[in-house]
């Protein structure tokens, strides 16, 4: 994108202001691809949604050749359990957890395994230039508590679109176009067998240099904005509104994010009360230190964790 | 004659009749009410007042400390880098400060 600075004096004269502008004309026959629908909320998620934890976690990626890597994963700490009382129960687990990568330019296979019996595996496969395979499945010990999922994705020169499948009998299918070289539409339909639940969704996606925003409607009941600003190359700040218009339930959060050389720090305040703040630190090369605190007010629950990264 | 006793009988613990008398009707005088009532209330809100400030110190001050306290200590330790680099830059002969990102 061609900056205008230098090309036209900040004169009074609107009228000259626009014309190296009109100058710059959109070629519509030529915009980028658009980043995928599920991504839409790609940048706010990544600032204000890091992987709190709490206890201790260890990782370790031991890469045995270019393309294959095997991982170690240790973590202890208390779990929480979902209950109907207003107190939440923690009830302290461990678990180990063994993976194995491997990544070619085509083709990538993700698994991980834990000492509880669950098994978690995802597939990535380019068929072609433009279409390409994704596939994932978790599959637990307690029956009817596995699922799976089969996506195709198929990209265009301007659009995006993706076919879903589900176990359950879930069926989706998304599209989203770039209309100008800052804006993409895109919307969503799915439709869910077993619970007889179908849904369409839209959402919109504007971005800058400096900025993106997107918004999201859907018609189980979501709406969700979000706008991100960088504010600088190290750091930038983002903001979410999530509303549910048939449960009234509205949240906003802020956060921020500096990304500087060694170390990453994230930092959010919701209007539920809550404030987490999430810090990795690089104290070597391959070796990173996690810190992860996360505040509840109004709950009085007060979650910490530390951890230890060692691996590329 | 009785009455004279009972006047008499007024007057010996008459002063502490009057005293008495004096110290009733200020007490229970409607200005020493209200005065009861005002001093109370403004008790319970000053301890209420005390209490929630307390609460809203609390929650600023550990919201603080998670939010900004890290974030002061990395932008610290990045301009202890940013100096250290500098100082090198210029101890081996000042070549062009070139953005090392």
């Amino acid at each position: 994108m061609a900056s205008h600075v230098g090309l036209v004096p900040p004169t009074p004269a609107p009228y000259k202001d626009n014309e190296p502008k009109a100058a710059e004309k959109i070629d519509y026959l030529n915009l980028p691809c658009p980043i995928p629908y599920e991504e839409i909320h790609r940048e706010a998620l990544m600032s204000l949604k890091p992987e709190l934890f709490e206890g201790m976690r260890f990782d370790f990626t031991k890469g045995l050749n270019q393309k294959f890597s095997l991982s170690h994963s240790v973590f202890m700490g208390p779990m929480e359990v979902p209950s109907q009382a207003t107190e939440t129960i923690k009830i302290p687990t461990a678990h180990y957890e063994f993976g194995a990568n491997f990544l070619d330019p085509k083709l990538m296979l993700f698994g991980r395994i834990l000492t509880d019996g669950r098994l978690n595996a995802r597939m990535k496969c380019d068929l072609t230039d433009n279409l390409s395979l994704k596939a994932n499945a978790q599959l637990t010990n307690e029956p009817h508590m596995s699922h799976g999922m089969v996506n195709f994705d198929y990209k265009g020169k301007d659009f995006r679109t993706q076919f879903q499948l589900g176990n359950g009998a879930l069926f989706g299918a998304s599209y989203i176009q770039s209309v100008t070289p800052h804006l993409s539409l895109g919307s969503e339909v799915f439709w869910a067998g077993q619970h007889r639940k179908s849904g369409i969704g839209l959402a919109a996606r504007y971005n800058n240099d400096k900025m993106v925003a997107t918004g999201q409607v859907a018609s189980t009941g979501m709406v969700a904005l979000s706008y991100v600003q960088k504010v600088s190359e190290k750091v930038s700040l983002a903001s979410d509104f999530m509303y549910n218009y048939m449960s009234r339930d509205v949240t906003a959060s802020f956060g921020y994010d500096y990304i500087l050389r060694q170390c990453r720090l994230r930092g959010k305040i919701d209007s539920n009360g809550c404030t987490a703040a999430f810090l990795e630190e690089r104290l070597n090369m391959g070796l990173n230190f996690i810190l992860s605190a996360e505040i509840d007010h109004w709950k009085k629950d007060y979650k910490f964790g530390f951890g230890l990264t060692v691996g590329e | 004659m009785a009455s004279q006793s009972r006047k008499g009988g007024k007057n010996r613990s008459g002063q502490e009749g009057v005293l008495a008398r004096v110290t009733n009707t200020i007490s229970q005088s409607s200005i020493v009410q209200q005065g009861k009532l005002v001093a109370s209330d403004a008790a319970f809100v000053t301890k209420k007042l005390l209490k929630s400030t307390g609460k809203a110190a609390w929650i600023a001050g550990t919201t603080f400390l998670i939010l900004v306290v890290p974030l002061i200590i990395e932008m610290d330790r990045e301009q202890q880098m940013n100096e250290l680099e500098m100082q090198q830059a210029s101890l081996l002969g000042t070549p062009p400060v070139a953005p090392q990102k």
